[in-house]
């Protein structure tokens, strides 16, 4: 894994920290990393895969 | 304005998955099947009637008309389809064949390419040429919806024969196949947005405020001096370059003493009491300054206060006038409009997601599917009536969705059981299996000499108390490999899945897959003999496989594809259908990739009966008011007994043979 550096407000790095020790993630870059990578993938999402994923979902058997 | 009809969608393929449409039924009709048959077939498709629990409510005397027919002539287990999914069992039937004959394998299917998600048993395009004009993107050429359902139905059979059918919400028939026989499609067919059901709830309830639940949109809003303004949302606008979404704004006036409210919507004005159902409203949805789209939908007004909470149906296509291809010739369902009013068109109308997320509650679900019950039970009086000639198939489908829901009620072991909710709701299943002796009652009334009356299901029920996570165990077996452990569970559609090395994956409900070279799009299975072993390595642990909480096997049979099928299609098949033992089921997250770290959990959701399971577990019923001669009669046996009654070879390509 590469080493570049992202700055934080102190405020916000200590509201990581103790949530990323309550959700249960071994490391604040872990939990920084799953938070990024889950935005980035929402962009990167093509509607139409959106608006599958949402229409399988109204079937009963699955959630 | 004007409204978009079915000619024109076909046109501008508006609207990805939703509005599109069948070219021959708008052709002028020359009407075919019109002969006087001197034998008649009248069939009940009753979804998911157990054969233990009627013959357990026949012994009781509670179901007299069943036990009459009985005694007339015969009663069986009906064997299932694998897997036991309503598209599939039902194909079997339509088609005479198994799924390698009609290539519909599970409710979802997946693209190897993109190892994503599909619908079975449609498949929809969007236009491929396009102009841009402003914001507006206008299509030049025409997309499509096709019925994905391979073979020929019986009822274009009969039609080449001359002999006419009425076939009424067989599921897997969206859109109908080409014919000039009365059909409606059933199961299968989408609401206005294209999917399975999306309903919307407008509550001011803070805790309801969930952004996403599956089936179903969450609104928070506000009430301002006993107002509540708010947006009914539509199909994704194909038209606009940023693809938006369709909306209707429309107004609730509350009462400020009474619970009652009154609700504006385009030139709707109406008055709800609280816990009261408004009567379908017709809407339309403006597109283009000069097109709209027409749906139908309910509202219920569930609370006016402390908190306002109105629930609004999914939008069915308005039958009347309908944007999407929904029956065969397009007249039936304005004739059924016309007779009856608004109806349900979408697939399974009951709202099995409003009462899974608390939206509606046991009784309110019932109210609804009341409803769509009284609606059926209706329209049969009027096909009955009208039925003189051919065959007549009639298809309800409140019986599945109310064992789906109220299993836990009449089963002590469910982990959802309520003694208090089961001594308010414990007969619901009961009440339903009467209701269909009624049903029988005027079918039996109808049924002379020359008619053949079948009472079909397409698979019986099991309880669901625990869900196994295939992926997880392919997972936990070695087999399918993450990239981040640590993130296992929270993400679906296997985003977290290594594929160089990962050997097999599930999606759907029954189906796993090995990753294949030359298949999948990053397969590292060679196809032949290493993949041979592999599936039959798979298949004999899966069956090996202990519950660590029970002991019990949660997989009794896992088949190999290609011992199970036979026709053209085989090579589509999943590599390995799984087949669930009795009170076990996939669970909730493994049929869209989601990898959960328990293997095997409890189900603890409303939803608690089922059916995908191995088929020996949850057979069908076939009661006949003829003595049936086929031992271990089959789904696909009653197609070709259908022709033969008509004096109809059995083609070739069916696997079936006559039960008499």
């Amino acid at each position: 894994m590469g080493k570049a550096k992202i700055k934080l407000s102190k405020d916000l790095m200590d509201k990581v920290k103790k949530y990323a020790k309550m959700a249960g993630y071994s490391s604040p870059e872990e939990f920084i990393t799953h938070c990024l990578e889950k935005e980035i993938a929402k962009l990167e999402e093509s509607d139409s895969e959106e608006e599958i994923k949402k229409k399988l979902k109204g079937l009963g058997y699955i959630s | 304005m004007n409204q978009i009809d079915r000619r024109e969608f076909i046109k501008l393929g508006l609207a990805a998955g939703s509005f599109l449409a069948l070219g021959s039924s708008d052709l002028p009709i020359k009407v075919f099947g019109k002969r006087e048959t001197p034998q008649k077939v009248l069939i009940l498709g009753l979804d998911g009637i157990d054969p233990h629990l009627l013959q357990g409510w026949m012994r009781e005397g509670k179901l007299p008309y069943f036990q009459r027919l009985w005694s007339q002539g015969d009663f069986l287990p009906l064997r299932t389809s694998i897997p036991p999914q309503s598209p599939v069992a039902w194909s079997n039937f339509t088609t005479g064949t198994n799924p390698g004959g009609h290539a519909i394998f599970d409710f979802i299917h997946r693209d190897p390419e993109r190892y994503f998600p599909l619908f079975s048993a449609s498949e929809t395009t969007e236009a491929k040429k396009t102009v841009r004009i402003g914001n507006l993107v206008l299509p030049l050429s025409g997309g499509e919806v096709n019925n994905m359902r391979k073979g020929k139905a019986f009822w274009q059979i009969l039609e080449e024969h001359d002999i006419p059918a009425t076939v009424f919400k067989i599921p897997a028939n969206y859109p109908p196949v080409s014919t000039k026989q009365r059909t409606i499609s059933g199961m299968g067919t989408p609401d206005i947005l294209g999917s399975y059901g999306i309903f919307n709830y407008y509550t001011t309830e803070a805790k309801e405020l969930k952004e996403d639940i599956g089936g179903g949109r969450i609104h928070p809003v506000s009430v301002i001096a006993n107002k509540v303004e708010a947006k009914l949302l539509g199909p994704v606008n194909t038209f606009k370059k940023d693809r938006s979404e369709s909306a209707i704004d429309f107004k609730v006036l509350i009462d400020p003493v009474n619970p009652v409210a009154k609700i504006s919507i385009q030139d709707h004005e109406f008055i709800l009491k609280e816990g009261e159902w408004s009567s379908w409203k017709k809407i339309n949805f403006r597109i283009i300054p000069t097109q709209s789209v027409n749906g139908i939908c309910m509202f219920y007004l569930k609370q006016v206060r402390p908190n306002f909470k109105l629930y609004v149906s999914p939008v069915n296509i308005d039958p009347g006038r309908a944007a999407l291809p929904i029956s065969t010739p397009k007249g039936y369902s304005e004739e059924l409009e016309e007779r009856f009013g608004p109806f349900f068109t979408k697939g399974l109308p009951a709202d099995t997601k409003a009462l899974d997320n608390d939206v509606l509650d046991d009784g309110e679900f019932l109210e609804q599917d009341d409803l769509v019950l009284r609606e059926r039970l209706d329209m049969f009086d009027y096909e009955l009536a009208k039925f003189s000639s051919g065959l007549l198939f009639y298809y309800v489908s409140s019986t599945d969705q109310r064992q789906h829901m109220f299993w836990r009620l009449i089963d002590k072991e469910h982990p959802s059981y309520d003694p208090g909710l089961a001594s308010k709701y414990g007969n619901t299943i009961e009440n339903i299996y009467r209701e269909m002796d009624m049903l029988l009652a005027k079918a039996m009334d109808k049924v002379d000499k020359d008619t053949v009356l079948i009472v079909m299901s397409d698979h019986g029920f099991s309880p669901f108390r625990r869900s196994f996570n295939l992926n997880t165990w392919l997972k936990e077996s070695g087999y399918h490999t993450l990239i981040n452990p640590w993130k296992q569970g929270r993400e679906d559609l296997f985003m977290n899945t290594n594929w160089s090395r990962t050997k097999a994956y599930s999606f759907g409900l029954n189906s796993l897959y090995i990753n294949q070279k030359g298949r999948e799009a990053e397969g590292i299975v060679k196809p032949g003999p290493e993949k041979e072993a592999l599936v039959r390595e798979i298949a004999h642990k899966l069956e090996n496989f202990r519950d660590p909480k029970t002991g019990g096997r949660p997989v009794l049979r896992a088949f190999v594809a290609k011992d199970v099928y036979q026709g053209p299609y085989v090579e589509e098949a999943p590599d390995i259908i799984v087949g669930y033992n009795h009170g076990y089921r996939t669970s909730w997250a493994a049929p869209l990739g989601r990898i959960p770290k328990e293997i095997v959990e409890d189900n603890t959701e409303k939803w608690s009966g089922d059916h995908c399971m191995a088929p020996e577990v949850i057979p069908g019923i076939l009661l006949t008011n003829r003595k049936i001669k086929l031992k271990s009669p089959a789904l696909y046996d009653l197609t070709p007994t259908i022709l033969k009654i008509f004096g109809i070879e059995t083609p070739k390509e069916m696997v079936g043979k006559p039960i008499f």
